[in-house]
């Protein structure tokens, strides 16, 4: 029977040539997204699983509660590690506190041989490793860490600093950190094997930073400094309640708050992050900042896209076939005189449906391998094609053909098998009974996905447009910046660098300052504005420049003057800092004071708004101000200069000459610079991402929707072949008949277009909200898309309407 | 007696009237007969046969197959008792398409769960009986009209069933491959004790039966 039903399975398939292709096709686009997205999934949870008693390790993390709003440090303050052993909690099997720390370079001393910035080097005791199991290949967890300058190295590490060395002759050998802090090599475990986001590679023990301290912030130790280099795992006993170590922890918190801050509203808490939400937390993030993480809610919208794109696929089946249900009538009838039952009836079209997706998921799985080249910005490094042999997602798949089988084929069999044999041979089942309602409702969804799509990449498109293209308020054309070695602390050096450069020819301004107007790092400080009765208290932003730098970048001063050196604190506001004061003409603040760090500072003049970052943020109140140089450490750490020529191609010879003198001045250091528009194109790096992704989101819908139209066309089409001949004797044109057959199917479009204009309206309402700058929502996007859709479904559909309108008229009769 | 129908009506609404298809259908059929149903088109006579086969209900009335009363039968009951006692023969054959004529005499077989090798023997005995081993991987469109009502009716055979119910057989053929299935259709009822049932237009193939039905507007006159 099963061979038999396979039989006429592949028979029909194979016939229906046409019908089959449409429905694998739309099926295995969907199919392919959904599997990379899964396999997108499966990775990002797939993190940290293996540790022993991995569900009983946390890591203790700040947030700060103030009335601009929450901020949230994966660091803890340095007592706290001490503060939790001293209690001796039940509770706690660990507490292992860590310091991240950034060397410059690590030399092996026997060879000489020099490494820079070796990454993830962090500073511990042994408690690290009883929270967290090593393979260890020499030395031991337990005394590794015990003396200062002692190091414990991963096997990768081991065989870089020491090749061609067995592990064992590597144990007790020696590296030194920065030319200063020797290390012997007290052990090495293996790397784990399995994903991670611990990626430590060379552990200090944390005793050598009592003397020799890379991070500055390990004997920092007081309850108000919070250092995200100080990080804090602890692990629970087996089978202990973590709300109980949660209100130890809040406890110790509201004990060390500061009153002062209390006073204004601040406070912060100690929060245990479980181990498995790291990898996807962006408040805390990991400790590897060179990957860009997923979150859970990009997880969730690509899941949601991904779904969208199979329910399409599964809907151009369920069109398709029921629309087909004729020619299968017979068939049906013939089987039920034979004695068929209903649900033979239904076990064989779930077959058949069955083996065509079977085979659109064979061709998702290469369609699959290469969106994953393609889509490789969107995708996570570690994520391959192989992943795809996980047994999870082979699971995944496997549950994802019977579920799309049952959900596209149980409708058509069941329309399919209710066919009694009586009408079906009597030929009146199908003018009545198939009215093709919910054909038609399912072709308006298809079309109101694929509507509102579209009016997204446009509006989307037109917001990044908009924001990269607005006037930031102050200059960045052929600006560029680089910033010096932050551990030379050489104001001599620095000073011969812009001497060396302003001789260049091509340049014309060179400054030493702060960062640049508009960054990703951002200096604030909490300030009181006093003014006789009236105090106002508010987080400002610092920029720290002199007067060449407002040049430079074109900044405006509306009142007042500049700050007269770099030694004296003198405060030049802008004007949204004048609105959080209450105060509208600028010529009042000037000669006012502000109070930060237990000083008053004079505020000197006021400057024009510009945008400090991403144009989605509005202006942030900001105060330039001079350098604060205090003798070993000053904000001027910043170059910029603009070249003369507007023309890129006389840049590179401009930028290689600065490198000659970076190379002469700063030998062991890498020179990084930027460009003004450069920086300012990166704030967007996340919206050109979503704009990608839309407009592939986009093609594929009107991709799927349009095999599926295609398919009910010729479906139409050739039903109405012996019409089509009978109008085209009588005298229609291609036009008329064009018009005829494609003004049912553009009724539906219009339709979509009418449910997918408030949808995407309130939706597309709710995305620019995020953005304090935002462009208009037009009506021509509505319009504009509107129309684009119209005239793919016209195309779409004259395709085959015109090659049926063509043929002989007498040629089609003839065949009825 | 194989089947007896007592007092058949069966109607359609139409305007607020009954218009009666079947009115007062009383008949009787016993092993071994050989009948014809005639009458104008729009007589009842497919209704019945279709009443008769079971493939259609009836509104009022009582129809018992070998004992059984059809009309309290579930469905499910209704298609194992015509699955393994009718078979049907078309007038526009009914062949599957995409089967070739092996393949289409095996399905009744597999719809009745006969096992693998008694299949191939029976399909086998079935080709060779009609004369049909050299076409048996030909698909129907291959095969003339004439070919394809003899596989028609050696699909409808293979069963073994007690009754064949023949709608207009022989309506698509020319008169020598209708005078080929009539003379058949005689032979499996003389010599195999096969009951058959046919409706037809044509006073000389009824005249192949033993006993004439006409009905008109639904009746038996």
């Amino acid at each position: 029977m099963l061979r038999n039903y396979l039989k006429i399975a592949f028979r029909t398939i194979w016939k229906n040539k046409v019908f089959s292709i449409i429905n694998i096709l739309g099926l295995s686009i969907g199919l392919s997204a959904a599997f990379v997205i899964g396999a997108m999934v499966v990775y990002d949870l797939s993190f940290d699983k293996f540790h022993p008693g991995g569900d009983r390790i946390y890591r203790v993390t700040t947030a700060f509660k103030s009335p601009d709003g929450d901020f949230y440090n994966a660091g803890v303050t340095v007592p706290l590690a001490q503060a939790l052993k001293d209690l001796n909690m039940e509770e706690l099997e660990t507490v292992a506190p860590f310091f991240t720390t950034y060397p410059l370079f690590v030399e092996n001393q026997e060879t000489g041989n020099r490494f820079k910035n070796p990454e993830f080097v962090i500073y511990t005791e042994p408690s690290f490793f009883q929270t967290f199991k090593y393979d260890w290949l020499a030395g031991d967890a337990q005394s590794a860490l015990e003396e200062p300058n002692n190091v414990v190295l991963s096997e990768e590490r081991a065989k870089k600093y020491f090749p061609n060395q067995d592990l064992d002759d590597i144990l007790g050998k020696s590296v030194v950190y920065n030319d200063t802090i020797p290390a012997k090599i007290s052990g090495i475990v293996a790397n784990f094997k399995d994903r991670t986001d611990i990626v430590f590679e060379e552990f200090i023990s944390l005793k050598t930073a009592a003397t020799q301290d890379m991070t500055n912030a390990v004997y920092e130790a007081n309850w108000n400094n919070t250092n995200s280099a100080s990080q804090l795992f602890i692990k629970l006993s087996e089978k202990t309640d973590p709300t109980k170590v949660q209100k130890t922890l809040t406890q110790i918190a509201k004990e060390h708050d500061e009153p002062e801050m209390v006073a204004v509203v601040r406070s912060n808490t100690y929060n245990i992050q479980p181990l498995a939400d790291i990898h996807l937390n962006p408040d805390y993030g990991t400790f590897d900042f060179s990957e860009s993480r997923t979150t859970i809610s990009a997880l969730k919208s690509l899941l949601l896209l991904a779904t969208i794109l199979v329910l399409l696929g599964c809907i151009n089946f369920i069109n398709l076939n029921t629309a087909q249900a004729m020619q299968r009538a017979k068939e049906i009838g013939i089987r039920k005189t034979l004695g068929s039952s209903r649900r033979q009836l239904i076990f064989q079209f779930l077959g058949e449906t069955f083996l065509l997706t079977l085979a659109a998921t064979l061709l998702s799985v290469l369609l699959a391998k290469w969106l994953v080249h393609l889509f490789s910005d969107f995708i996570p490094e570690g994520l391959s094609f192989e992943l795809f042999w996980n047994p999870l997602i082979i699971i995944g798949m496997a549950v994802m053909v019977l579920v799309v089988t049952l959900f596209s084929g149980f409708y058509p069999a069941l329309v399919l098998s209710k066919y009694k044999p009586v009408s079906v041979f009597k030929q009146q089942v199908i003018p009545n009974s198939d009215k093709g309602t919910l054909r038609k409702y399912l072709t308006i969804f298809q079309f109101v996905i694929a509507q509102v799509f579209i009016i997204a990449t446009l509006l989307v498109g037109k917001q990044l447009n908009y924001v990269m293209k607005k006037d930031m308020g102050f200059k960045t054309e052929a600006i560029a910046y680089f910033k010096t070695p932050w551990r030379d602390t050489s104001a001599t050096k620095r000073a011969r660098f812009v001497r060396e450069m302003e001789d260049l020819p091509g340049i014309s301004k060179v400054v030493l300052s702060g960062n640049p107007p508009a960054s990703f790092s951002t200096m604030s400080m909490g300030a009181l504005f006093v003014d006789g009765e009236k105090e106002v208290n508010s987080d400002i932003q610092l920029l720290y420049g002199n007067a060449h730098f407002f040049n430079l970048y074109d900044l405006k001063l509306v009142a007042g003057r500049m700050p007269l050196n770099d030694s004296i604190r003198e405060y030049v506001v802008n004007t949204s800092y004048l609105k959080v004061l209450g105060i509208s003409n600028p010529e009042n603040v000037v000669g006012k004071a502000i109070r930060a760090d237990n000083e008053n500072s004079p505020i000197v003049g006021v400057m024009n708004d510009f945008n400090q970052h991403s144009l989605k943020y509005g202006v942030a109140p900001m105060a330039f101000t001079g350098g604060s140089y205090n003798g070993k450490w000053t904000q001027f750490r910043t170059i910029h200069f603009k070249l003369e020529s507007l023309d890129t191609n006389d840049w590179s010879s401009s930028i290689a000459q600065i490198e000659t003198i970076w190379k002469a001045i700063y030998p062991d250091a890498d020179f990084e610079y930027n460009f003004m528009d450069d920086t300012v194109k990166k704030f967007y790096e996340k919206e050109q991402k979503t704009s990608i992704l839309l407009q592939w989101a986009t093609g594929l819908a009107i991709l799927i929707s349009c095999l599926g139209l295609l398919g009910l066309v010729i479906h139409t089409t050739e039903r109405r072949t012996k019409e089509i001949g009978v109008r085209k004797i009588l005298g229609a044109s291609i036009f008329q008949l064009n018009l005829l057959l494609s003004k049912d199917f553009l009724k539906l479009v219009l339709i979509a277009f009418l449910i997918a204009t408030p949808i995407a309206w309130y939706g597309l309402t709710y995305w620019l909200e995020g953005f304090a700058n935002k462009t208009i929502l037009s009506w021509w996007i509505f319009t504009l898309s509107g129309f684009a859709m119209v005239m793919i479904a016209l195309l779409i559909m004259s395709i085959k309407i015109i090659a049926s309108a063509n043929t002989n008229p007498v040629k089609s009769l003839r065949t009825e | 007696m194989l089947l007896q129908l007592n007092n058949i009506f069966k109607w359609v609404q139409q305007g607020g009237q009954r218009v009666f298809l079947l009115k007062d259908i009383n008949l009787e059929v016993e092993d071994g007969e050989f009948i014809s149903i005639m009458g104008p088109s729009g007589s009842g006579k497919s209704t019945l046969l279709n009443v008769i086969g079971m493939l259609d209900t009836f509104d009022e009335g009582e129809y018992d197959f070998l004992n059984e009363s059809v009309h309290t039968l579930k469905e499910k009951y209704r298609s194992n008792l015509y699955k393994e006692y009718i078979g049907f023969v078309f007038q526009s054959y009914h062949l599957l398409d995409e089967l070739t004529v092996e393949e289409n005499l095996e399905m009744p077989l597999l719809y009745k769960k006969v096992k693998g090798s008694e299949r191939k023997a029976l399909v086998a005995d079935m080709l060779d009986r009609f004369n049909i081993v050299g076409k048996k991987d030909l698909f129907p469109t291959q095969l003339s009209g004439g070919q394809q009502q003899l596989v028609g009716v050696a699909r409808a055979l293979i069963g073994k069933p007690k009754l064949i119910l023949a709608d207009e057989p022989t309506g698509n053929l020319n008169s020598q491959q209708s005078e080929e299935i009539m003379e058949l259709f005689q032979n499996l009822n003389k010599e195999d004790g096969v009951t058959i049932i046919q409706v037809t237009h044509s006073e000389k193939n009824a005249e192949y039966g033993s006993r004439i039905l006409n009905l008109l507007d639904g009746r038996k006159i």
